[in-house]
This record gives C-alpha cells, structure tokens and sequence, in this order.
C-alpha cells in the first residue's frame, strides 16, 4: 500500500520538521496527561484512605445481650466471640471482647480505695495490638507473668496512682494483683475505669466464659460498614449488632460530602487541563496554514489532509500521555506521601485511562483544524493571512 | 498613539481577542472556584463535624469516681458531686462563644417504671421495669447575661438522636423512651408512664420512641428538671457535653497551658484549640473540670488538616493548569503578529517599545478576562458550595485579588518568552514572508 507509506511518511516529516515547536505542544500535553493521571490516582486513593482515617474515631460497631437484663446486666457467651470471629471482617478492621465488673480497688503505696469498674478487655483481631493506641507501643501483655492493668486518668487521680504501683482489685472475697500503667485523659468513659486482661476480669466476677459486649471497628466505606453489619446480625443471631449511630452517621454524611469536594475539583481541573491543551493545539493549526495550501495545491483531498493532520494529533496524544501519565503516577505517589504519610498506590487503570483521555483532549484540539479544509491555496502562496 | 495602537489591536481583530480572553476567563473562573471551596472547606467540614456530637465534657471536679458502663453511671442520686445549673449562660460568654455550637446538662439516675398509667387491664401486675432516666434540655432557650436569648439542648449537641414522634418540651411533664425499652415495657406513643425513684414518683407522658445507637436506647430521656425533682437535686447536673467549633490540635495546641509564657499562653487561647476552649470553660464555671473528649476531637483533626491539603493540592493543580493554558494561549498571540512586529521594527520601533506596548495589552486582556472569570467562578463555587454543602461559600477580596494577581502574572510570563524572542527578529525576513 505506497498510500499509506506515503501517509506515515508525511506524518514522519511533520514531526522532524518543528522539533522546536513539537516539543511545547507534547510538554503541555505532557503537563495536562500528568495532573490528569496524579489526580485521578489522588481521587481513588483519598476515598479509600479516608476510611482508613474514619477509624480514629474508634468503635463504631457493638455487639451486645439482645436482652439487657432485669436486675444485673445482660451477658454474652464467648460462642458469640467465636462467631463473630469465624465470620469475615473487612480488612483492617479490629475487635475487643470486653467484661465489666464493679471492684473495690486500692492501692498498696497510698492505702486509697474506691469502686471503680473494672474493664477486662481480650484482642480478637487482629492478634497483637496495643490497648486501644491509648498507650502508645505499650501492648497489653496477654501473657506476662505479672498481670497489667491501665489506669485512666481520673482513677489515677483519686487514688493517686503511679506508674508501676501494685493494685489490688478485690470483688466478693475474690482477689486480683496487678501493675499499674496510667493511661492518658481521654474523656470518656474510660478515664474512670481500670482495664485489665479479660481473664482477669472473668475471675474477678466469676464469671468464666462470659462477656459484656464485643467492640468492633470495621473500616470501609459507610455502605462496607452497614452491610457488615447487617451480614454480622444474621450470622448471629444471638446477639444484637448494632451500630454506633453517633459515629457510623456523622462518618458518612462526612464521608459524602468530601469524595463529592473531591470528584467536582478534579472535574475541574481535568476541563482545565483540556483548555490547557487545546490552546497549545491551536497554535499548531495555525502554524500549519502553508503547509495546508501547498498539499492542496498539488492536489491533496481536504478529507486526507485532514486526516493527516488529525494523525498527527493522536500521535501527539499518545506521547505526551504515555510520558505525562506515568509521570503523574510518580507524582501521585509523592503527593499521597505530603497529604497522607503513605504512599498512594499507583491503581493501574489511571494509566490507560489517562493516556486515552490525553489522546482524546488531543484530537478534539485538533478541531480548529477544520477551518483549514476551507482555506483556498491560492490566497495562502499570495501570503494573505 | 500608544493608547491607539492598543485600541486598535483590540477592534480589529476582536475574534482573535476574544478567544485568548475566553480561555483566560475559564482558566480563572476554574482557579476562582476552587480557591473560593478551599477556603471555605475548613469551615463548612467543621460544621459537618459536629453531628459527631460533643468534643468537650465537663464533670465536677470534686466527684467520686463514676462508675460507668456502657455510657450509663450505676452510682446511686446521692453519690457524687453536682454543678450549678444556673450558671450555663456563661459559657456563652468565654472569648471563643461563638464557636459553641451547643451544650446540654445531663442527670442520670436510676429509676424503675412500674407500668402504664392507667394500666393496661393485662398487664396490671406487671413487676416495676428498672431503667435509667437521663434527664437533660431537648431546646432549652436560656437567657445569656448580655440579654439574648439562646436556644440549645440535645437536639444541638446529638443530631444523630432519631425522635420518632417529637421531643418533649422542656417545662412540661413528657418524655421520650429509648427503643429497647419502649419495646421492653411495651410502650407506645402518647401512654403515660408512672415512674419512681428514691421516695419520689411522677407521671410522664410518651412523646417520642428515641433511637440512637447508644445507652439511650434502653433508657427515658425526660427534661432535667423532672430528673432533679426525682434525685431531690433542684437546679443541679452531672455532667454537661459541649460541641464546639475547633481547630486541629497541632503540636503547639497540645502543650500544657502551665508550661508556657504570657506569650504564648495569649495565642494558644486566641486559637480555638478544643484544649483552650476546655480551658476557658473550667475558668467561666467554678468547680468544674472540663476535659476533650480525644476520641471525637482528635479523629476530626486528623481528618480536617488531610482534606485540606488534599484540597489545596487540587486548587494548586487547577492554577497551575490555568497558568498553563493561559500562557500557551497568549505566547499563541504573540508569535502570530509576528509581521506586525517586523513592520513596526522596519519603521523604527525599538525592541522595549513593542515588548511594552504587547504587555500592555495582554496585561489589558487580562484584567478583563480575569475580572469575568472571577464573576464566572463566583457563580460556579456558589453552585458547588450549595450542592456540596447546602451553603455557598462567600465571595472573597483575596481571591479576587489572587486572580487578577495570577491572571496578570501569567500572562506576562506566556508573552515574556515569544517577546524575547521578538526582540531579535530581524524585520526584513518577516516582511519578505519567511
């Protein structure tokens, strides 16, 4: 086919013939295809690092006594705690078995004593984790030979605890030891409470096997998170599952108001970025007026001398998305580092995406090349603009 | 003839014009609405924050241990300390008032409700039903030293509290029940409850079936004063919650108030930190100690001070693809007059006259195209603001003054380098066409 070599070879020419000029129409193609893929790299990331983000607020899923008992509080089986377990959290999500029992707790440097609720608390998962980020790189130690407990804040006042002191946590003539840690003010209830291991607190009120309630903090979006919920409540049955509306509520009303910030700017600045483009094409079509008038002056078709020039443009495109796109990947990776402290994961599909929107931007820039089919060579070698 | 030559470029290629100036007006209405969202987020996101409920919690200071599960203290009426109820109003008069979203006193006690008044005939001899009554304002409207008047209660400080029915008022003798035990008691709206506490008893009327969530579920939520009448309490509460408008805590927030100079003790409380609200608060209401609350405020901070800057990085993308494209378009303007710049330099113009008179008019360009594309990302951030928010940021003189600033800047810096070139064109190439 000597027509299509022929059609490459002009192509060919176009390029080597205005490197200079060539290079500012790829260099803001490149520009426009590197926002565009940091971005869009950006936008998917944030959503999914938000959730993350969402968790610092904590327990935002109970599982309780479907009955909250008459006289003395409800309480579950630990086959719930297996249940719960065995049935599929999200990923990064963590759960804590609690038991509270009300002690009388004393201090063997001061002799001070109070009531005071003491909260057993046992890791589901994930295994290993520090009690609650409360105490930073401080984990509850499941397994030490002396028992830990951690203090709040207002207990450690009342009963002027300090760091290391031995307590005795006493319940009906049953008796537990243990060391003390003082936990940071938190302001909520666990500022007034004492937690211990689970075990502990299950000898305390002789109460093997038993727990108060489970507290879940499931990650994911709010639609992740009220699914689970409602699979987790079918899976078991014995118990009520719940969320915590104060948070689950505010997290995605939040959560929906943000990703809807986040997708409207990055419309904005992609139409941006096209505009970008387009200005830089446009030059191109002006340049290429003589060009136009000479092809048709021997004879070019309109429909062929556009296509060659349209060509050009796609050809254009794919370079500056293939170079720009994976440069905004980079960049994205750095800019999730600045906003997020973790590098954001270069999703494969911006990649293609970019380079096809870039293309896109590309070719429709080209449009103004059409005024070109109307020009009649004849002015253009008399030099008439 | 400076000014003519100006004028004339404008009117005789007025298409030309229009179009560089079109894609300036868009390049910085784009810049002008996400400039104007940015600035507005931080406020607005707060805003949102809120319905997290309240960031400050104040107890008494001199109070026993509560004990506490599951958000419901077990400790009987008259164990413990109280605060004043009387004294309220000022926290709306601490320097950082205006950030108080809303506050509500609560009282809990332990109660027991012995059935329906009058009895259903079937569950006559129902045994009495223990539960907590958490007395607290619903929209209490309180009188503020200064004289006016200020509506707040739980439905300010717990917006995620959903009252089936309506709240009780506050001066009157209803409640609202909690769903588990609405269905415990059988309760429904509109029957009356007979409840007794100590050696006190009264009569509630059911307005609403209340569902949050929480230890609420399980319990009646009547106005404070019923509950103060039960505990033999008058005008008193046990612990107040507060939300607050805040800023991020930053290192400079956490700092304990002690440790600092007059100094920096001035700016730490001239920032709404929620420690220097906290702070404020303990000195505006004797005996009381008020504390943050980490688990809300630090979860808000963390996720305010990231879409931020995650914002700031997108309004910073949009102005650097506006500066882009509004450079490419007036460098575009510069190299086609081309033959105009060989034939004013062929007539004896120097080099520093045309580049002045080319700035001048791009400069001209873009004031106008900025001023229009100010107007125009006024509008759009108002639409956005209204869609995203429900209210529209309001238009600013700092963006105005930051896109004219940019519009002109970058202009100049996309003619500048075409210009330089222009210098040193020699005029007799152009003119013969080449």
């Amino acid at each position: 086919m000597p027509d299509r070599k022929m059609f490459w070879r002009i192509v060919r020419r176009l390029f080597a013939a205005q490197r200079g000029r060539l290079l500012v129409i790829l260099l803001a193609l490149g520009a426009g295809a590197a926002l565009t893929a940091a971005l869009l790299n950006i936008q998917i990331d944030a959503k999914t690092r938000l959730t993350k983000e969402f968790r610092a607020f904590g327990t935002n899923v109970i599982v309780a006594p479907r009955e909250t008992g008459a006289s003395a509080p409800a309480l579950l089986d630990e086959a719930v705690v297996r249940q719960v377990r065995e049935f599929h959290a999200p990923p990064q999500s963590s759960a804590i078995s609690d038991l509270y029992v009300v002690v009388d707790a004393s201090s063997s440097r001061t002799n001070l004593s109070s009531k005071v609720v003491v909260a057993g608390k046992r890791w589901e998962f994930p295994p290993a984790m520090s009690v609650r980020g409360s105490l930073k790189g401080a984990p509850l130690a499941q397994d030490s030979k002396e028992n830990i407990c951690v203090v709040g804040s207002k207990v450690t006042e009342q009963l002027h605890v300090q760091l290391g002191d031995s307590l005795r946590l006493q319940n009906s003539g049953r008796e537990e030891a243990c060391v003390a840690m003082i936990a940071p003010a938190r302001g909520d209830e666990e500022d007034n409470q004492i937690s211990t291991t689970l075990e502990a607190a299950q000898r305390l009120a002789a109460l093997p096997e038993k727990i108060s309630l489970m507290q879940l903090n499931v990650s994911g979006t709010p639609r992740e998170i009220r699914d689970y919920i409602a699979a987790l409540a079918q899976h078991v049955p014995g118990a009520d599952v719940h969320g915590l509306r104060q948070f689950t509520d505010a997290e995605a009303k939040i959560y929906n108001r943000i990703s809807g910030l986040l997708t409207s700017t990055i419309i904005l600045v992609l139409a941006l970025t096209g505009l970008c483009v387009m200005a830089a094409m446009t030059n191109v079509a002006m340049e290429r007026k003589n060009d136009v008038g000479l092809m048709k002056a021997i004879g070019g078709a309109t429909r062929r001398v556009l296509r060659l020039f349209l060509a050009e443009a796609a050809l254009l495109g794919l370079a500056g998305g293939v170079i720009g796109g994976a440069a905004g990947l980079l960049l994205s990776i750095w800019l999730g580092k600045s906003v997020f402290g973790v590098a954001a994961r270069p999703r494969l599909i911006v990649y293609p995406v970019s380079v096809g929107l870039t293309i896109l931007v590309a070719i429709i820039s080209a449009y103004p090349l059409r005024r070109l089919a109307n020009i009649s060579p004849a002015s253009v070698f008399r030099g008439e603009s | 003839m400076f000014l003519r030559l100006v004028a004339d470029s404008f009117t005789r290629r007025p298409r030309r014009k229009l179009l560089t100036g079109a894609a300036l007006a868009l390049g910085m209405a784009v810049v002008t609405a996400a400039f104007s969202v940015s600035l507005d987020v931080g406020d607005r996101l707060a805003h949102e924050f809120r319905g997290l409920g309240a960031n400050l919690l104040v107890t008494p200071q001199a109070d026993s241990l509560p004990l506490e599960i599951g958000g419901v203290d077990y400790r009987p009426a008259n164990a413990g300390a109280y605060l004043p109820e009387r004294d309220l109003g000022k926290l709306k008069t601490i320097f950082w008032r205006n950030n108080i979203v809303g506050f509500a006193p609560v009282m809990e006690l332990p109660v027991e409700v012995s059935g329906k008044v009058p009895p259903a005939p079937a569950e006559s001899t129902t045994a009495a039903i223990k539960t907590t009554l958490i007395g607290t304002w619903a929209h209490r409207s309180i009188t503020l030293p200064d004289g006016h008047e200020y509506v707040t209660g739980m439905e300010k400080t717990n917006s995620w509290w959903n009252v089936e029915g309506r709240w009780f008022a506050d001066d009157s003798q209803e409640c609202v029940v909690g769903k588990s035990f609405a269905a415990r008691a059988n309760v429904k709206l509109g029957d009356a409850v007979h409840i007794i506490s100590g050696g006190h008893d009264t009569n509630l009327t059911v307005t609403g079936i209340l569902s949050g969530g929480g230890p609420e579920d399980d319990a009646i939520v009547a106005p404070l004063q019923i509950a103060q009448l039960l505990a033999d309490k008058p005008g008193e509460y046990r612990r107040l919650y507060v939300s607050a408008l805040t800023k991020p805590e930053d290192d400079f927030g956490r700092r304990s108030p002690s440790t600092m100079n007059a100094v920096e003790l001035e700016r730490w409380s001239c920032s709404p930190y929620a420690s220097s609200i906290a702070y404020q608060i303990k000195q505006v209401l004797p005996g009381a100690d008020a504390r943050v609350i980490r688990r809300v405020a630090e979860g808000e901070g963390s996720i305010l001070t990231r879409v931020r800057t995650l914002l700031w990085l997108a309004t910073l993308a949009a102005m650097l693809a506006a500066a882009l494209a509004v450079g490419a378009s007036s460098a575009a303007a510069v190299i086609e007059r081309r033959s105009e710049i060989g034939l004013m330099k062929a007539i004896g113009a120097g080099s520093g006259t045309i580049g002045f008179l080319l700035a001048a008019e791009q400069l001209l360009l873009a004031l106008v195209g900025g001023g229009v594309g100010y107007a125009v990302g006024i509008v759009l951030a108002r639409q956005l603001g209204q869609k995203i928010f429900g209210v529209a940021p309001e238009p600013s003189l700092l963006v105005f003054i930051v896109v004219l600033a940019l519009a002109g800047a970058v202009t100049l810096l996309g003619s500048a380098i075409p210009l330089h070139r222009a210098a040193r064109y020699e005029p007799a190439p152009i003119l013969r066409g080449e």
